[in-house]
């Protein structure tokens, strides 16, 4: 009896001491895809987007996405670019931004009643265009750039700082200052952007300002491009918004014309006794 | 209390003679099966996105329309304001209820129910989206109403839909008939020395109005059952020709509705949404092309077509 059960405990142990690794190694197998998926994605492609996240505080977070399609929604690029966010979706609008980069850390409200994510767009290197669609239904191009912003719900939405440098591609055409605006840091951006390897902290160069470069946070997941933060008072300013979209100058002249007509066919309609 | 006047004979004809509107029309006739479809594609383009400027656009192509097929004896104004009135009670609604919004034009007491607290430019504008949705859609029916006869509807249905044409073609009458008996009344009031003051005078016009609906749907319903109604497959007194005019309209309103729904579903933004700061609507070119090839039955060939076209065995 005795010696029956010293082999059950035999077995036992060989079994427990089987399955403790394999449920390690489970469990990191599980975290490995998330861990790694975001820099596989954001490596794919030879288009290149930028994000420029502006925090509360003035705390800048950016980051150079690369994607393979023709074209993509700012929801895959915030997805690709690892920064941990949440969404509320609002019927065709698309999807509102709630949290960013963990502000608010809570909510209730989602787009927040005092402060909310204004999204905007720069096209191909353009200055920033306050988005008038959600971010799932916006669609951004190789050398275009998502700029969101904590800002407050009173008064016009402040445009973020300049995307110029933190992609290659999607450099504006008149920088404001140099933010990561060196060679150097754009070649690292880059780089960073096509390699999986994380955590890389390119030099910054900032005219007689000690401008710190930070790494992924711990609450962003698998740094796929630079990260740089600036402080508060050396934040660029916004980039100036403006320029009429062309379709809405058509759909003027078109309403317009509607308009005369209509009225003219009254008018006439009226003098017939119609 | 007296029952309103008979219409006048030359409203009747109006009413009742598709020959007749078409000699008096200005330009020939669309085939109401056209009719049928340029409402329908306009219903959806109006529909299928909440963005203001395509259905602003909308609404003013579906008025153009109306205006040039108006048969005489028929008047818009009637439809454009009660459409104006509820797009109107629409904006002021979601101003008053919703309290979202970057853009604060006014504050209410916050003790109020419902509408206490701040008034924002952003409710204003999205209730306006919806009310100008509104007017839009209604424009885009009313031809079904105003320009086309009730048998003309019917004749415009597919066969399986006979049933619903007829019932849809009933409802819609008796919506036109309904403010045509409440001028009449109106009228006949007036002459008889009656003048509105206060609500509760209103009752000498609105309970002739309700009796003359009520009578007027037996007599339909009777005359229907004269007629064997249900006995089995409908004839009609005379069919309409759908030629070349007619396919280019229903293409360019096919074409239309086509657009709108493919974009939309291909992801393409479409749909404007004001909250939290109000920004102005994304607008694609060839969507406000498309708007505009809902027009073209605003712009009627100057051509006769003096007698109505040789019918079937009724």
């Amino acid at each position: 009896m005795a010696l029956h059960h010293a082999a059950v405990d035999a077995v036992v142990r060989r079994r427990l001491a089987l399955l403790v690794p394999a449920a390690i190694l489970a469990a990191l197998a599980s975290l490995a895809p998330v861990a790694q998926a975001v820099p596989a994605c954001a490596a794919a492609g030879s288009h290149h987007a930028a994000l420029v996240v502006e925090h509360g505080d003035g705390s800048i977070v950016s980051r150079c996405v690369a994607f393979s399609t023709a074209a993509i929604s700012g929801e895959e690029l915030l997805n690709r670019s690892g920064v941990v966010w949440s969404s509320q979706t609002f019927g065709g609008f698309g999807a509102a931004v709630c949290a960013l980069d963990g502000e608010p850390a809570h909510y209730v409200d989602c787009p927040g009643k005092d402060r909310y994510w204004a999204v905007f767009a720069a096209r191909g290197g353009g200055s920033w265009q306050l988005a008038n669609v959600g971010i799932s239904t916006l669609t951004l191009h190789d050398g275009d750039a998502l700029g969101v912003r904590y800002v407050p719900a009173s008064g016009s939405a402040a445009a973020p700082v300049s995307a110029a440098g933190v992609c290659p591609a999607a450099a504006a055409p008149t920088p404001r200052r140099s933010v990561a605006a060196s060679t150097a840091a754009s070649t690292a951006a880059n780089s960073a952007a096509e390699s999986p390897a994380a955590g890389t902290t390119p030099t910054t160069a900032a005219a007689g300002a000690t401008t710190a470069v930070a790494t992924s946070s711990a609450r962003l997941v698998g740094a796929a491009a630079t990260s740089a933060t600036y402080p508060l008072s050396q934040a660029p300013g916004p980039a100036p918004t403006g320029g009429i979209d062309p379709g809405l100058l058509l759909a003027a002249g078109v309403g317009g014309g509607l308009a005369g007509l209509a009225i003219l066919k009254l008018v006439a309609g009226r003098r017939t006794g119609q | 209390m007296t029952g309103p006047p008979a219409p006048s004979r030359a409203t009747a004809a109006a009413h009742t003679d598709p020959a007749s509107r078409a000699t008096r029309a200005p330009h020939a006739p669309l085939a109401p099966r056209a009719w049928l479809v340029w409402s329908l594609a306009a219903v959806t383009v109006a529909l299928v996105t909440d963005n203001p400027v395509y259905r602003g656009l909308v609404a003013l192509v579906a008025l153009n329309v109306l205006l040039t097929w108006l048969p005489p004896g028929r008047r818009v104004r009637p439809l454009a304001v009660a459409v104006l009135v509820a797009a109107t009670l629409a904006a002021l609604i979601n101003l008053l209820a919703g309290h979202t919004g970057a853009d604060v034009i006014a504050r209410l007491p916050e003790w109020l129910p419902l509408v206490g607290g701040p008034l924002t430019l952003e409710s204003l504008a999205f209730g306006g989206a919806i009310g100008l949705g509104l007017v839009a859609a209604l424009f885009s029916v009313a031809p079904l109403s105003l320009v086309l006869e009730p048998h003309d509807v019917v004749d415009a249905m597919p066969a399986s839909l006979e049933r619903t044409g007829i019932a849809v073609a009933t409802s819609l009458n008796l919506v036109s008939g309904f403010g045509r008996t409440f001028t009449e009344v109106r009228d006949a009031q007036r002459m008889r020395g009656w003048k509105p003051a206060g609500l509760r005078s209103w009752n000498e016009v609105l309970v002739p109005v309700i009796l003359t609906a009520i009578e007027d749907s037996v007599r339909l319903a009777e005359a229907m059952e004269a007629r064997a109604f249900g006995a089995g497959r409908r004839t009609s007194y005379a069919a309409s020709s759908f030629g070349a005019r007619e396919a280019v309209v229903v293409a360019a309103a096919l074409a239309a509705a086509t657009l709108f729904v493919g974009l939309r579903i291909a992801g393409v933004a479409m749909d404007w949404y004001p909250y939290p700061t109000i920004s102005l609507p994304p607008i694609h070119p060839l969507l406000v092309l498309a708007c505009l090839g809902l027009a073209l039955p605003a712009f009627p060939l100057p051509t006769h077509r003096s007698a109505a076209p040789p019918g079937r065995s009724a």
